[in-house]
């Protein structure tokens, strides 16, 4: 089953340093949420350990984070594809675009998700809502590692059969 | 390589000793959900820790403010308890509504409130009756309990000890289930106090139970059936899944709504 994210936030920080923290292995393993591990292999391919826990399940998931389309400092894609042994497979990706704008960038993704096997069966009514939230929890910290609280955070409405935004849980 | 150990201790501090030590380990209160996702091995703990034992955490009891209910009580034990039936009818119904006899007869409270499955129906009754969680060192108001999808204040290695409800004027829960697995595909709680009318909903949510504030308030000035009539339940937070879309859960939680007040009215 594949879903779809969109979401924006806008940042005090020029987009130099925007693009320059969306390549660093360090801030990437900070906000990937659940980044164990995450090694580069080259300048564009990075090996990651990830454990994913939703609820009662916890799977450690093995694979490649991979960057491509590299338009600096404007855009690229990042995807990631693992195998989480019994629990099934998991991959996705999100282009990353800036935009200059007064005051700093405005970082707007497109994230899709796809997983499969067990957690797919066994999960299918939590998996638009998890997707949502680990996407939502990258970019949120990934706001502040680049310059501290984001200057404005608008999580816009999520496209797909997804439904939209965290609900406002009590 | 999936074997685990299996503690069972008879106190508090033994459990939150293992707990601490290990932070692999897992606690069992009814395993429920526990179980069934070890059987599919989703979950691979280094050991259990049987919470069934230990002395203190099950129990129902009366207090000056309402009812107070051990973490380790089984749903079956709050649905026929005289007391619960006396000070808050509405939690011995939806205890009776959960899952099936099975399930009522091993899940527990504390049980459900610490996976926090945003499908479950405790958490509406702990959030509209803004009961307090209590647990080995700390009271955690329902309002700062539960913090999103399977999400709670709960630290590491916490454990609940019993739940605090207090008594309202009037409270009903009524439950869309699925039929195939009786988890609400909405469900909704409504408790009304002299100073508020408090709608949680659960089963709809996308990151959990919520409580519908725009309902509270219309039905704190008139509380009827007929109230609700006019709000429609922004969808765009809502569930979306093979067994129903946003749009027809919002359209759900309202004739749920409804049919909760109506019960009361």
């Amino acid at each position: 089953m594949a879903l779809e994210m969109t979401g924006s936030y806008d940042l005090a920080v020029p987009r130099e340093e925007v693009w320059r923290a969306l390549n660093d292995v360090a801030v990437l393993k900070r906000c990937i949420p659940g980044c164990e591990e995450l090694e580069k292999v080259s300048d564009t391919e990075l090996k990651a350990k990830v454990v994913a826990k939703v609820g009662p399940v916890k799977a450690t998931f093995r694979g490649t984070v991979t960057l491509s389309d590299l338009t600096p400092p404007e855009s690229y894609r990042i995807s990631g594809e693992g195998e989480g042994g019994v629990a099934g497979f998991a991959k996705g990706g999100a282009v990353v675009r800036l935009a200059e704008i007064e005051g700093g960038t405005t970082l707007t993704y497109e994230a899709e998700a796809q997983i499969g096997g067990k957690l797919a069966q066994l999960g299918q009514r939590l998996v638009a809502g998890t997707a949502k939230k680990l996407a939502d929890g990258f970019f949120k910290d990934f706001a502040a590692a680049v310059g501290g609280a984001p200057a404005g955070a608008s999580a816009a409405d999520a496209a797909a059969e997804d439904g939209g935004e965290a609900a406002k849980a009590g | 390589m999936y074997s685990f150990h299996y503690r069972r201790p008879t106190a508090l501090n033994e459990a939150l000793a293992v707990l601490h030590a290990d932070s692999e380990a897992k606690m069992l209160a009814g395993g429920q959900t526990l179980i069934p996702t070890l059987k599919q091995r989703l979950a691979q703990p280094t050991a259990l820790v049987d919470l069934s034992r230990i002395a203190g955490l099950s129990g129902i009891q009366k207090t000056a403010e309402g009812v107070t209910i051990g973490a380790m009580t089984h749903h079956a034990d709050v649905a026929r308890s005289p007391i619960v039936r006396e000070v808050i009818p509405a939690l011995a119904d939806l205890a009776g509504q959960i899952g099936d006899a099975a399930v009522r007869n091993r899940g527990t409270l504390g049980g459900s409130l610490a996976n926090n499955d945003p499908t479950a129906d405790y958490p509406a009754a702990v959030l509209a009756l803004n009961a307090v969680v209590s647990t080995d060192h700390r009271s955690i108001p329902a309002d700062a309990y539960f913090q999103g999808l399977f999400e709670t204040a709960l630290e590491e290695g916490e454990i609940i000890v019993a739940v605090e409800f207090p008594q309202v004027d009037k409270a009903a829960y009524a439950k869309f289930r699925n039929p195939a697995s009786r988890y609400a595909m909405a469900g909704v709680f409504v408790a009304k106090t002299a100073a508020e009318v408090r709608v949680a909903v659960t089963g709809a949510g996308q990151s959990g139970v919520f409580l519908w504030e725009e309902a509270g308030d219309v039905l704190a000035s008139d509380f009827s059936p007929a109230a609700v009539d006019k709000l429609a339940l922004d969808p765009s937070d809502l569930m979306s899944d093979l067994h129903g879309s946003a749009e027809y859960r919002a359209q759900l939680v309202k004739v749920m709504t409804k049919r909760a007040v109506a019960s009361i009215a």
